[in-house]
C-alpha cells in the first residue's frame, strides 16, 4: 500500500515535473531572436498546457482505480475472516457505502476522461457493466429499498422468511429483526414432501471402533465378522408406531401425517453356522439373536445388552413445497419450489430455504424482494461480453488464422487450399 | 496420508507416475519421450474422471477429490497454449499435472458423495468447469511470471523447444495467459453469483469462498490495470502481481474448504 501511495503521490508530483521539463525543454524565447516561432509556440502553449493537465487527471484517475481495486482486494480478504453475518454488514456500512459511490462514480469519470474507453466498444461494456452491477446492487439493498420508500413511496420488503404449515396460507414476513410486514397477497402450502436418495444405508459401529456399511435391503443378512455375527434387515417403516394390545406390542407403519423412519433389524451373534454331512447347514444352540428397531431420528438409541451402534441414514435428493398464491380469495398462480427452482410473483422471489424437520409439517421460504436485480444481471451480461469480446475475440481469431498458416498443420493447409478454390 | 488400494486410487497412481516421467524425459532432452509419455498420462487422467463419472452417476466435480481428477487433464490446454498462443512451458504442466494429483491420491477422502439439492443445477457443470479452466491458464502464468523474476528474459524451454517454434518470453507470455484466463475467471464468478440467486436467494452472499473469489479476480483486474499504465517498464512487479493471483486462487481453492476458520455455504466442496 505504501509503494502505491508513493508512486500516486510521485505520479502527481514528479511525473508532471517531468513532464513540464519535457514541455519546457522545447520553450523558444526571445534571445533566439526568431519572433515567428515565439509567435507558433505562444499559438501552441495553451494547447500543450491544457493536454499535459489532462495527461496529468488521467493519470491520477488510474491511480485512483488502482488504489481502490487494492483496497478492495483486503476488505474482501478481512470480509472473508469475519464470516458472512457480520461481513454483510461491514460492506453495508456508511463508510463502505461511500467507498462503493466513490468507486461508481471513478468509473463514470474514467469513461467520461479516457477516449479509449468509447472508441473500443468491449472496453466501455466492461466498465458500464461493472457501474450497472454496482447501481443495481444499492439499488436492491436494504438501505435503497428506505431510500426508495422515503422518494418515491415505494414500499417493498427487503428480504425476510416465512413459516407455512401445510393446508394453511399465510402473507407474514419474519424480517431479520424480528419485525413482522405483510405482502399484498397469501401464500398457500398445498403440500410439502422430501424425497430420498435410495437405497438408504444401516451404519454400524462397535464399541472397539469398528464400523460397517450396508445399503438397506430386505431379507439380506450381512456378516459382521466372526466375533459380532450377523445383521439382517426384516422391514422398512416410514412412520413407526408401537400398538400395545393388552400385553403385547406391535410395530406398525402408520400412514398419515407423521415421520418417523425406522428399520426392523434381527442381529445375530455368536451362532454359527456349520455345514452338516448331509450337506444341510445346522445352527449351534450357543447362539444368541435379538430384534432392533434402528431410527433414523434417534441415532444414538442403544440397548444396553448390545454390542454394536446402529443407526438408519438417508441422504435427501430434494424438498418440494407445493405452492399456490392467493389474491383476493382465488388462485393466481401455483408452482412446485424447490432447491434452484424459486416462485416468482408480485415483485418478490420465494425460495424454498428450510422445512420441519421434526414431522415435515411446515416450509420455510425466504422472501426477496426482486429490485434493483435486472441492473445486475445487464450489467453481469455486459461485462462478460465486454471481457470476452476483448481479451478473446479480439485476439484469437488472429492466432488460428497464424496456426492455419504453418506447415506443422498441413489438413489446415488442404482445407485453406480448398476454399481457396471454391472462392476462386 | 492414505494410499488407495482401490481401480481410481491404481489408475491416479499411474498418471502422477506418467506426468512424472514424462517431465524427467523433457528434462532429459527427450522430447518425443515426453510428449508419448504426458498424452499417456492424459489418457489415463481422462479415463480416472470417466471411471469416477460413472461410479458416482453426475460430473465429478463436486468435492475436491474430483476437483483434483479434473484438473489433471492438463494437456488439450498444453496444446493450444503452444499451437496457438504460442506459449510453451510444457513441462511445467507436466509438473502441475502431477502435483495437483498428489492430494487425490494421498489426502482427499475418495468416498462417492450424493449431491445435495443446492448443486442439482444447470449451473453445477458450467460454473466449476469454467473455474477450473481458468485456474489452469493462471497456474501456467504463475509458472511464467516465477520464471521472468528468475532472471530468464527468454522462453523458459527455449532449448527444449522444437527447430522452428518462436514462443514468447516470460512476461508476455504471463500476460498471454493471463489475457486467456481473466474472461473465464470473470465467467466463473459471474455463474456462480446467477447460481446463488437461483439457490439460495442472494446473488451476493458475503460467503467466505465468495468474497476469496473476488478476491482473486480483483488481483486480476489490478494486473491488466497496472499493465496498462506501466507495460514493461516493471516487468518484477507485472509477475509479482500474477504470482499474488495464484497466491489467492490456492486459499480460494483449498483454504476456504479445509480450514475451520471460513464456515460458508460452500463447506459442502470439502
Amino acid at each position: 500500500m505504501l509503494l502505491v501511495l508513493s508512486l500516486a503521490l510521485d505520479s502527481l508530483t514528479g511525473c508532471t515535473t517531468e513532464s513540464r521539463r519535457k514541455y519546457c525543454k522545447g520553450t523558444p524565447s526571445l534571445r533566439d531572436g526568431n519572433p515567428k516561432k515565439v509567435t507558433n509556440w505562444l499559438i501552441a502553449a495553451p494547447m500543450s498546457i491544457n493536454q499535459t493537465f489532462k495527461n496529468k487527471f488521467r493519470r491520477a484517475i488510474m491511480w485512483a482505480a488502482l488504489a481502490l481495486i487494492i483496497l478492495l482486494i483486503f476488505l474482501s480478504i478481512y470480509g472473508a475472516f469475519i464470516g458472512p453475518d457480520r461481513s454483510k454488514k461491514f460492506f453495508n456500512s456508511i463508510p463502505l457505502a461511500v467507498y462503493w459511490a466513490v468507486f461508481a462514480l471513478l468509473l463514470g469519470v474514467g469513461i467520461a476522461a479516457f477516449r479509449r474507453l468509447l472508441r473500443v466498444p468491449a472496453l466501455l461494456l466492461i466498465h458500464v457493466g461493472c457501474i450497472l452491477i454496482l447501481a443495481g446492487a444499492i439499488w436492491g439493498s436494504e438501505d435503497g429499498h428506505k431510500l426508495r420508500k422515503r422518494l418515491f413511496g415505494i414500499d417493498k420488503i427487503p428480504t425476510g422468511q416465512m413459516q407455512i404449515y401445510e393446508g394453511y396460507s399465510d402473507n407474514r414476513v419474519i424480517l431479520e429483526n424480528n419485525q413482522i410486514r405483510e405482502l399484498p397477497f397469501y401464500i398457500g402450502l398445498k403440500d410439502f414432501r422430501i424425497e430420498y436418495y435410495k437405497p438408504g444405508y444401516l451404519h454400524i459401529q462397535s464399541r472397539q471402533g469398528d464400523g460397517w456399511k450396508f445399503p438397506v435391503k430386505i431379507d439380506t443378512e450381512f456378516s459382521l465378522g466372526p466375533e459380532f455375527g450377523t445383521v439382517e434387515i426384516l422391514k422398512v417403516f416410514e412412520n413407526f408406531k408401537i400398538t400395545i394390545e393388552g400385553d403385547r406390542s406391535t410395530a406398525t407403519d402408520e400412514p398419515g401425517p407423521g415421520s418417523n423412519p425406522a428399520l426392523e433389524v434381527r442381529i445375530s451373534t455368536g451362532r454359527r453356522r456349520k455345514a452338516s454331512p448331509s450337506g444341510l447347514t445346522v445352527e449351534s444352540p450357543n447362539g444368541r439373536t435379538a430384534t432392533r428397531y434402528v431410527f433414523e431420528r434417534f441415532p444414538g438409541h442403544i440397548h444396553p445388552d448390545d454390542e454394536i451402534l446402529m443407526s438408519y441414514q438417508r441422504v435427501i435428493s430434494d424438498y418440494i413445497s407445493q405452492l399456490q398464491v392467493i389474491r383476493d380469495g382465488r388462485v393466481v398462480a401455483e408452482k412446485d419450489i424447490e432447491v434452484n427452482h424459486p416462485l416468482h410473483f408480485g415483485g418478490y422471489h420465494f425460495y424454498q430455504q428450510d422445512y420441519d424437520h421434526e414431522a415435515g409439517q411446515y416450509t420455510v421460504l425466504t422472501v426477496t424482494s426482486d429490485s434493483g436485480l435486472a441492473l445486475v444481471y445487464v450489467g453481469y451480461l455486459m461485462l462478460c461480453t465486454g471481457v470476452f469480446w476483448h481479451f478473446w475475440l479480439r485476439q484469437l481469431p488472429v492466432r488460428f488464422s497464424r496456426l492455419v498458416a504453418r506447415p506443422s498443420w498441413p489438413w489446415f493447409h488442404g482445407l485453406e487450399a480448398r476454399a481457396t478454390s471454391n472462392s476462386e | 496420508m492414505e494410499i488407495k488400494y482401490t481401480i481410481q486410487g491404481l489408475l491416479i497412481y499411474i498418471t502422477i507416475a506418467a506426468y512424472l516421467l514424462a517431465l524427467l524425459a523433457t528434462l532429459l532432452r527427450r522430447p518425443r519421450t515426453g510428449h508419448l509419455l504426458y498424452m499417456l498420462g492424459f489418457i489415463v487422467a481422462v479415463s480416472s474422471f470417466v471411471y469416477r463419472w460413472y461410479h458416482v452417476r453426475h460430473v465429478p466435480m463436486q468435492n475436491l477429490f474430483e476437483v483434483s481428477l479434473c484438473l489433471a487433464m492438463f494437456y488439450p490446454v498444453s496444446v493450444f497454449c503452444r499451437r496457438v498462443l504460442r506459449v510453451g512451458g510444457q513441462w511445467a504442466d507436466m509438473l502441475i499435472g502431477a502435483v495437483v494429483l498428489v492430494p487425490a491420491g494421498f489426502v482427499f477422502n475418495a468416498e462417492p458423495q450424493k449431491l445435495p439439492p443446492a448443486l442439482q443445477s444447470w449451473l453445477f457443470v458450467p460454473h466449476v468447469a469454467v473455474y477450473m479452466l481458468s485456474y489452469i491458464f493462471m497456474a501456467k502464468a504463475a509458472f511464467f511470471a516465477v520464471s521472468q523474476l528468475a532472471g530468464q528474459a527468454h522462453n523458459p524451454d527455449a532449448p527444449r523447444a522444437p527447430c522452428g517454434e518462436n514462443l514468447l518470453p516470460p512476461e508476455q507470455a504471463t500476460y498471454r495467459m493471463i489475457c486467456v484466463g481473466f474472461p473465464l475467471l470473470t465467467l466463473g464468478l459471474v455463474l456462480g453469483s446467477v447460481w446463488g440467486k437461483l439457490a439460495w436467494g442472494d446473488y451476493w452472499g458475503w460467503d467466505p469462498k465468495e468474497l476469496w473469489s473476488l478476491a482473486s479476480w480483483l488481483v486480476y483486474v489490478a494486473y491488466l490495470h497496472f499493465r496498462y499504465m506501466f507495460g514493461n517498464r516493471y516487468r518484477r512487479i507485472n509477475s509479482l502481481w500474477a504470482i499474488a493471483g495464484v497466491v489467492v486462487i490456492v486459499v480460494t481453492l483449498l483454504w476456504v474448504n479445509l480450514s475451520r476458520l471460513f464456515p460458508g455455504l460452500h463447506n459442502y466442496g470439502t
